[in-house]
């Protein structure tokens, strides 16, 4: 018989239980009878012989066990059995169960969060036909390509499919009197069909559609009300008119991941796109072998369109879209989000283990309390090995309990952060859902969760000998056990604090954060984003139009004290240059970066960032005018030195020269936790290029919000096609501020779970030892003992623990915080001996409050009832 | 742990031979539990006691084997009753231990009598 079949009758059987007991008990029943029968017939009196013919069956229960044996599993009976007692145990002592259960349920629940979380983040899959045969593919060391080079290798036929997008475009939707900024990706014709993405209605972009859309599920939702007629509505948008062609489904995941959720696929329509490649291999073509055979093709694509600068056949990579391999796809990205997530999994872990200590701690107090239970059951013939089965089994059974309310913990919040709209410049959403990966993640929490919990106290509790604990009563045994839960707690104690640490390093973080000057004033400033619809706007004459009478309005408004344009706005976005630069006064090229804005006149004013020397830029600093520059302080203490550069000249490699006009005061460019940052502004009019992106920068006399309608009308009356969007500049800034928060909140929040754990066990420990001691309480009370004296005897105990977990806790956290120094803005040091005071204060504060409890429960021993109890 | 095996091993001892009996009994015809064990009684002149905690779980251990079949009919005072009955691949069991129990005994004869020659038992 087949192991397979075996399993399956002896399951079937367990089902079958009832009426294969009742069937055994017929055949017992039979025997006798019969018997009984024929000793009646012999002569013997009818009652005498079926006593008799019982007598000689012998035990019926033993021999159906026996028979049953024949049957069945015996460890899984015994595990059922041992469960059943179990629950019924904690029905009997519902605070225990309660108390483990709910400590269980935190740790597993935040545990389980993250790893949602991490997995949605480091290893989702996008939503294509198997992911696996899908590669990115990057040519000449660039991630995206002109679509004249995308074209050129389609009809090179190198893959079975290639196929290009561009997540990074945007497009105006203009729906009756608003205009409305979306996020787009462009995708070549042959998008759907390569990557195999699946529609939930209509049918996708497909090869020859220019003027159909497809809709993520989101924005169907958001935008059109989720209007079932949707297929065939038509769109205007950037001023064409396209036909929604599909809805995506829900569970639609963007090749890009993070998360990211556009509100529409377009088709490719502008020639002059950038498309990142995306390839679909033959079954079983490795990507090494896709990458010899890319070589060749790239290699007469440089021959049909030769650049003298640039070879497309270098720095070829081919990159998995999925699975563990992605994060070195887009590494400069992934690296430090796994670094930060592999951080915050070995924290989750760190509270994971404090509540399964409370638990150990708990079931070790259990134990010793029962430890006349269990020396009975030894003694009668129960094996240690039984019995340590028993006690495994109630902690598998609440473990059970804890992973299944920390699932529910986990559901709640992942649902919750599923639904959080992120306040970031590109569309955000993740779509964390449990899943396989979760299921068995929990499922091997929940068994070492049950393995450590149980096997200190299982051991324990046996380990000792029989004669021992039935002599002397429980109330001796204890001192054995009493160290472990020391020790544990000493332990919980230690972990919180490198908790605490970690926590109260990334609070610091916040705080500073938000306590940090960008250097530019954002009470009073107003940020106003105008997208042109880059077509109408081909001739950079016609934008610096728009651009000169946009500044005119807004600066004849009322409340309005000046306004300027920008190509960037700090800290939202950047643009960055690393180059040769030398100038009139040394030739010698010295190699910088530094953030690179285009400022029209009026910027500094409307920002509040003081100009130190020189002049600010004038209407006169227009297109064709002799070049000017303003550098920040960093950067002109690196080029010039000491030396006022007002009035000098600066060079980019060859390129022409030009005139410093003056230096601005230091301010932040990319990130609030950036030092000596070099920065350089030229005027907007010397920019390249028309751009369709105008950000313009209005400062107000007084409070900003009430400016904003003012500021849209006078704006959507220049240009009713653009779309609008204008916030005051502290809400553009909670984009700046979004990783200290996250961190501060996560890191936080874990430090400060951690520490109620830890306090509950220890709170727990001190209990049960007064609890202990209530005897010898009672007899140091008889015998003359003050109040104080008692207090002293609980204190004295707390003390000793909350010092031993708090020093080894420190020696520990010194190290263990170090990592985090990448993640923290520079003025917070880890190092700080101001933090490790501050967290051993909070946690002895936490300490003496967890005492004070036991410590009254030790006060009100009454010595009469103390010593009559015993 | 140890005791369970002790016990384990005490009954393979008696169950090659009481199997072998319970197959023979059956080959005559389909039988009660009882009826076997009185079979077995009075076919050895009530020299061999079948213990009923030995006979039901041999029973069903056979069962389960699949060398005998049971099924419920009335008896013949019309009491509900469990029939057991000898499958085919009990038949080549009860042959085979047959031999098996032959060679054994003539063996442990021929051990327990050295004079006497071998093959009269």
């Amino acid at each position: 018989m087949s192991l397979w079949k075996e399993t399956l009758r002896r399951l079937a059987y367990l089902g079958r239980r009832s009426r294969f007991d009742a069937d055994l008990d017929t055949e017992v029943e039979f025997h006798i009878e019969t018997r009984a029968d024929e000793l009646a017939r012999a002569g013997m009196p009818r009652p005498t012989a079926l006593a008799q013919a019982r007598r000689e069956f012998g035990s019926p229960a033993r021999m159906a066990e026996e028979t049953r044996s024949a049957w069945q599993f015996r460890w899984l009976e015994d595990l059922a059995a041992d469960l059943h007692y179990a629950a019924r145990a904690f029905r009997r002592n519902p605070a225990f169960a309660a108390t483990a259960i709910a400590c269980l349920a935190l740790g597993i629940g935040a545990n389980t969060t993250i790893f949602s979380i991490a997995a949605e983040v480091l290893f989702s899959q996008p939503s294509v036909r198997d992911p696996y045969s899908l590669v990115r593919v990057d040519i000449g060391g660039n991630s995206a390509s002109p679509v004249r080079e995308y074209e050129f290798l389609r009809d090179a036929h190198t893959f079975p499919g290639l196929a290009g997008e561009n997540e990074e475009m945007e497009t105006n939707w203009r729906d009756s009197d608003n205009t409305y900024r979306l996020s787009v990706v462009r995708v070549t014709d042959n998008f759907f069909d390569v990557t195999g993405i699946p529609v939930a209605l209509g049918r996708p972009i497909q090869p020859g559609d220019s003027d159909r859309v497809v809709l993520t599920y989101g924005f169907w939702q958001r935008r059109l009300g989720g209007a079932p007629d949707v297929i065939g509505r038509k769109l205007l948008l950037d001023g064409r008119i396209d036909t929604v062609s599909a809805v995506l489904p829900r569970d639609h995941r963007t090749v890009t991941g993070f998360g990211f959720s556009p509100d529409l696929y377009a088709p490719v329509t502008d020639p002059k796109t950038y498309v990142t490649l995306y390839a679909r291999l033959e079954p079983g073509t490795t990507r090494l072998a896709a990458l010899s055979r890319l070589k060749p093709a790239c290699q007469e694509l440089d021959r049909a369109y030769p650049d003298g600068n640039h070879k497309w056949a270098n720095n070829l990579h081919v990159s998995a879209v999925s699975g563990i391999e992605r994060i070195d796809t887009e590494h400069e990205l992934m690296r430090p989000v796994a670094g930060f997530f592999a951080v915050l999994m070995v924290v989750v872990g760190l509270v994971l283990l404090i509540a399964c200590a409370n638990v150990a701690s708990l079931l070790l107090a259990r134990a010793s309390s029962r430890s006349h239970e269990l020396a009975v059951r030894l003694s009668i013939g129960a094996g240690r090995g039984r019995i340590v089965r028993q006690l495994l089994a109630e902690s598998l059974l609440l473990s059970a309990c804890g992973t299944g309310a920390g699932l529910a913990i986990n559901i709640g919040l992942t649902t919750l952060l599923s639904r959080i709209q992120l306040p970031l410049p590109i569309p955000i959403q993740f779509l964390i859902q449990p899943d396989w990966r979760l299921l068995a993640y929990a499922a091997a929490v929940a068994l070492v969760c049950s393995l450590a919990a149980s096997l200190a106290p299982a051991v324990k509790g046996t380990g000792v000998g029989i004669s021992a604990m039935l002599k002397h009563g429980e109330h001796q045994l204890g001192r054995h056990v009493w160290t472990l839960r020391n020790v544990l707690v000493v332990g919980q104690l230690a972990a919180s604090i490198v908790l605490l640490c970690a926590g109260f390093l990334f609070l610091r973080n916040l705080v500073n954060a938000s306590a940090m000057s960008p250097g530019f004033d954002i009470e009073h400033t107003v940020w106003a984003y105008m997208r042109l619809v880059p077509e109408s706007y081909r001739d950079p004459a016609k934008t610096r139009g728009l651009v000169d009478a946009a500044v005119e309005r807004l600066r004849s408004l009322p409340g309005v004290e000046t306004a300027a344009i920008a190509r960037v706005v700090p800290l939202n976005n950047n643009m960055r240059r690393g180059t040769e630069v030398s100038t009139d006064l040394n030739s010698r090229g010295l190699h910088v970066e530094f953030h690179i804005n285009y400022v029209g006149p009026g910027y500094f004013q409307a920002m509040q960032i003081p100009i130190v020397t020189g002049r600010e830029f004038l209407p006169a600093d227009r297109k064709g005018a002799p070049r000017v520059a303003i550098l920040n302080q960093n950067l002109a203490r690196r080029v010039f030195g000491a030396v006022d550069p007002a009035r000098h000249f600066v060079r980019f490699g060859q390129g022409e020269t030009i005139l410093v006009a003056g230096v601005a005061k230091n301010s932040k460019y990319f990130s609030l936790g950036e030092e000596n940052a070099l920065a350089y502004y030229e005027p907007y009019d010397q920019s390249p290029g028309p751009v369709a992106d105008l950000h313009f920068l209005v400062r107000a006399t007084g409070r900003p919000e009430p400016l904003i309608p003012g500021i849209n009308t006078s704006l959507g009356q220049l240009d009713p096609t653009a779309s609008l969007e204008i916030k005051p500049m502290s809400k553009a800034l909670v984009f700046a501020m979004l990783p200290s928060r996250v961190g501060a909140a996560i890191l936080g929040s874990m430090g400060m779970l951690g520490l109620l754990l830890a306090s509950v066990g220890l709170y727990g420990v001190l209990l049960y030892s007064v609890s202990r001691r209530i005897r010898e309480i009672g007899l140091r009370v008889a015998l003359g003992a003050t109040p104080a004296g008692i207090l002293r005897l609980v204190l004295r105990q707390s003390a000793v623990l909350s010092a031993a977990g708090i020093g080894i806790g420190m020696a520990l956290a010194v190290f263990a915080v170090r990592p985090l120094a990448r993640f923290l803005s520079p003025e917070v040091r880890p190092a700080d001996l101001m933090n490790f005071v501050v967290v051993g204060a909070v946690l002895a504060a936490v300490a003496l409050a967890a005492t004070l409890s036991p410590a009254v429960r030790a006060l009100r021993v009454d010595p009469v009832e103390a010593l009559r109890h015993e | 742990m140890a005791k369970h095996e002790r016990y384990q091993n005490r009954i393979e001892l008696l169950q090659g031979t009481l199997d072998m009996l319970i197959l023979q009994t059956l080959s005559w015809g389909a039988q009660h539990g009882y009826g076997i064990g009185q079979a077995i009684r009075a076919g050895s002149g009530d020299v061999l006691q079948v213990e009923t905690g030995s006979l039901y779980p041999a029973l069903h251990r056979l069962e389960k084997q699949g060398w005998i079949k049971s099924e419920w009919r009335n008896s013949e005072h019309n009491q509900r009753a469990k029939y057991y009955q000898l499958t085919a691949a009990g038949k080549k069991q009860l042959t085979s231990e047959y031999s098996r129990w032959s060679r054994m005994s003539a063996a442990i004869a021929g051990l327990m009598n050295p004079g006497e020659s071998e093959g009269q038992a």
